[in-house]
């Protein structure tokens, strides 16, 4: 049998009109101003930004080529650059670069992941700006129901350089870890035969 | 105090007031630091159901009570559900609804593999938290005259709320050795979890019933509660569009 809330004194149709009105706007506001700009970067209003919210989900950002190589010019190893590095055998589709910014938020981990076939390789170099990251550059094959992945590379670094190619087709990158309670800026920039899937 | 002899409840004078407020802002507190999350896993969980195999009945437990307890979705509707809820028996009647609700498409949803979008099926879910704070505010006698039947409401929102589970679970690709043993650990689980929050709510709101202005109280609180509901469908709605 129904506990009726009319077991209680029923409030008339006004104050029931004007508590679910009250409750869609601060419904509206709340998600328009805070959740979706920090959640997804959706920011209709301008204001999440204003309020610094849409730095959480800015997981990817074109960054201009000189930027990196600023950042170069403070890390301790010299990177090589990506010319240097051999040229992976093209084999059916054209090669991609991409130059990415991906931030890892204090205390948590995140995954940037790029589809790649069977034997496609990547060249990569990424640079943090900061303390050393955990990392695991791994990679998971398509359609598998099983949990498994393969890590290519599991360490803890400011700068690495290196290329693979993908033992299966699937979602190979990395999973970066930021100890530190700093955010963390990851500058990421791969070179070969992949799709991005971007931040999982 | 003294006691109102048409609701057999009694009002609590000044002196008891600011302890029991005290008391529902403190468990509010830690029901806040509990950190819910929506979607989320987190790093060990995931690092765990990544590598493992086998029968962990051990763990499985403990991540159904945690994610039963740090599910905000699941707990804002339970909140509804028992807030006028006022006899033992009533109590029981429909947390066992809810209850068989959840379980039987957590069991269903991973077992037959269903590939539910999770974005859509926690719409749902906040949809069904929005329908109680309404529900609770008579709502539904004031503008259609009727109220639906709200143990049939809280069967079938229920079933959503158990698909809601499964997507959390399916997400991690469980391998299919142990996978019965491990999903009934991670049910039973849910439902410990989901008693000690029941523990919390109750003790939390019979301090509130005992409170002179509760009627008001009541009238903000499902006004909340249906608010929140509106920023999870919201929310959920907005993931679904981007990333689904």
């Amino acid at each position: 049998m129904n506990a009726s809330p009319q077991d209680n004194q029923p409030i008339g149709i006004g104050t029931l009109m004007k508590a679910a009105l009250i409750a869609a706007v601060i419904a509206a506001a709340t998600l328009l101003v805070v959740i979706l700009p920090a959640e997804f970067n959706v920011d209709p209003t301008g204001l999440g930004k204003k309020l610094g919210l849409t730095v959480l989900a800015e997981g990817k950002t074109k960054v201009p080529a000189d930027a990196l190589a600023q950042t170069n010019q403070t890390a301790s190893p010299e990177p090589v650059s990506m010319s240097d590095v051999p040229d992976p055998i093209d084999e059916a589709g054209a090669k991609t670069s991409e130059l990415i910014e991906v931030i890892v938020p204090g205390g948590s981990g995140i995954e940037y992941k790029f589809q790649m076939e069977q034997y496609a390789q990547m060249t990569y170099q990424w640079i943090t700006d900061g303390a050393p990251l955990e990392f695991d550059l791994h990679g998971e094959p398509a359609g598998d129901t099983t949990g498994y992945f393969e890590s290519y590379v599991v360490a803890s670094a400011t700068t690495v350089r290196g290329s693979f190619t993908a033992p299966f087709d699937g979602s190979h990158g990395w999973y970066w870890k930021n100890t530190s309670d700093q955010e963390a800026t990851v500058t990421l920039e791969v070179e070969g035969r992949f799709e991005v899937i971007g931040l999982k | 105090m003294h006691i109102d002899s048409e609701r057999h409840c009694r009002h609590l004078d000044d002196r008891h007031r600011h302890w029991a407020i005290a008391l529902v802002t403190g468990l509010l507190c830690l029901a806040v630091g509990l950190e819910g999350h929506a979607h989320g896993v987190d790093d060990n969980t995931r690092a765990f159901l990544e590598g493992s195999t086998g029968v962990h009945v051990g763990p499985f437990l403990y991540i159904g009570a945690r994610h039963m307890l740090t599910g905000y979705d699941h707990l804002l509707f339970l909140v509804g559900v028992l807030f006028f809820l006022y006899r033992a028996r009533d109590v029981f009647l429909y947390v066992t609804l809810f209850t068989v609700g959840h379980s039987l498409t957590l069991l269903f949803g991973v077992l037959a593999n269903i590939g539910a979008n999770a974005w859509l099926i926690d719409a749902i879910i906040g949809l069904s938290v929005v329908y109680k704070g309404f529900d609770n505010l008579g709502g539904f006698q004031r503008l259609f005259g009727r109220q639906p039947d709200t143990r049939l409401a809280v069967l079938i929102f229920g079933l959503f709320h158990g698909f809601g589970l499964a997507t959390r679970l399916q997400a991690f690709g469980l391998p299919e050795e142990g996978l019965l043993s491990n999903l009934i650990a991670f049910n039973v689980g849910v439902e410990l979890g989901q008693l000690a929050a029941l523990t919390i709510i109750l003790l939390a709101l019979n301090v509130l019933r005992l409170l002179p202005s509760f009627q008001r109280i009541a009238v903000v609180t499902n006004t909340l509660l249906m608010s929140a509901g509106m920023m999870l469908v919201g929310y959920q709605l907005t993931g679904f569009f981007n990333f689904a």
